[in-house]
């Protein structure tokens, strides 16, 4: 089954994690993974305004994921976007390229004492148009 | 041109869909979360749940770099706050406001919202221009320098008819543009020319030699 992986991707563990789940996935699918980070840009500021330390982390986060994909015999493209939200972004990629799936490393967080999710998470899975797979951290 | 819309109603929804399909950067401000959410589904993430009377909500939303601010919640006074913080804390260079009571568009202006608009005063307009009432029409204001462009029809008893205009006793600071006649169509006024019945006259004047160009025109 051909076709095209989205792997967002903010660094991490869990986002390692997540490239890694992509590209075993896709060396059996004999697809094509697509590596993302988008950065969050104030609306302060216009959307295509320069902000050198988001872009060199994005950057070095983008180098990590090839890496993880050269180390795995799977050539992945990647792209450093810039919006306003983070989640109608990977939603948007998604529905442009038509992707078959998203993969997203999730950390294990908790806030007052409950596992949270934070925002981005629960609104790609309640407006992306195809197959969401979460891969969490361990917990602890 | 990035717009700080306020007000996510149907006025501000249609408002901020139009302006986006030209190509500009919009951001609705809106206190619903409901109506919030509705906007983002249909339009994306361009809007922000807040007090757009705030301070703290503008700053957030970016009002800094703003073009253009447009208030149009059902509440003139939430407009007139959000226009007046907008202007003065952040300078926009250009407010807009709605105004839902067309008594309060003075008391805008007066304080410093360049553009008001009252459906009130909308629909009238359009009342006065389709319904053969009202002798003098306003077409335009042009604020920045005192002068209004008005329409007048000659009616069938004025005393202007079949005179030529060097003849008719004009107020001063009034200037005719053009005479509109059913024969002869629309034609730059000289001072021979010759008034009839049902003429269309663009004339331009300032508001308070309103009455006196009425009366000139009009009068038997």
């Amino acid at each position: 089954m051909a076709g095209e992986i989205l792997v967002p991707t903010k660094g991490g563990k869990a986002s390692d994690d997540a490239v890694t789940l992509a590209c075993t996935l896709a060396r059996s699918r004999k697809s094509k993974i697509r590596i993302i980070h988008v950065i969050e840009v104030e609306r302060t500021l216009p959307l295509d305004a320069e902000l050198e330390p988001e872009l060199r982390r994005g950057e070095e986060v983008l180098s990590r994921a090839e890496r993880i994909g050269r180390e795995n015999n799977c050539p992945v493209e990647t792209e450093l976007l810039q919006a306003r939200e983070v989640g109608p972004a990977i939603v948007d990629e998604a529905s442009e390229r038509g992707v078959d799936l998203i993969i997203m490393g999730i950390d294990y967080k908790r806030r007052f004492g409950e596992f949270e999710l934070g925002k981005t998470v629960p609104y790609v899975l309640k407006h992306a148009p195809c197959q969401v797979w979460l891969c969490r951290e361990a917990a602890g | 041109m990035y717009i700080i819309v306020i007000g996510g109603g149907k006025v501000g929804y249609y408002l901020t869909k139009t302006l986006l399909a030209e190509g500009h950067e919009v951001l609705v401000i809106e206190k619903d979360a409901r109506k919030c959410e509705t906007i983002a589904e249909e339009l994306g993430s361009i809007v922000l749940r807040g007090d757009g009377c705030e301070v703290r909500t503008l700053a957030e939303a970016g009002c800094n770099r703003a073009d253009m601010l447009i208030a149009v919640t059902g509440h003139d006074e939430d407009n007139l706050v959000a226009c007046q913080v907008g202007k003065h804390k952040f300078q926009v260079p250009r407010t807009v406001a709605r105004v839902n009571n067309p008594k309060n568009a003075n008391i805008f202006e007066i304080l410093g919202v360049e553009t008001t608009i009252s459906s009130t005063d909308l629909i009238l307009a359009h009342i006065e221009h389709e319904l053969p009432t009202h002798p003098l029409i306003h077409l335009l204001t042009l604020k920045g320098i005192g002068l209004e462009i008005v329409e007048l029809k000659i009616p069938a008893d004025s005393a202007v008819v079949g005179r030529r205009i060097r003849d008719i006793p004009l107020p001063s600071d009034s200037v005719l543009a053009l005479i509109i006649s059913k024969s002869k169509g629309a034609q730059v006024p000289g001072g021979d020319t010759v008034l009839a019945v049902g003429d269309e006259v663009i004339a331009v004047t300032k508001p308070e030699n309103e009455p006196a160009l009425r009366v000139a025109f009009t009068h038997t």
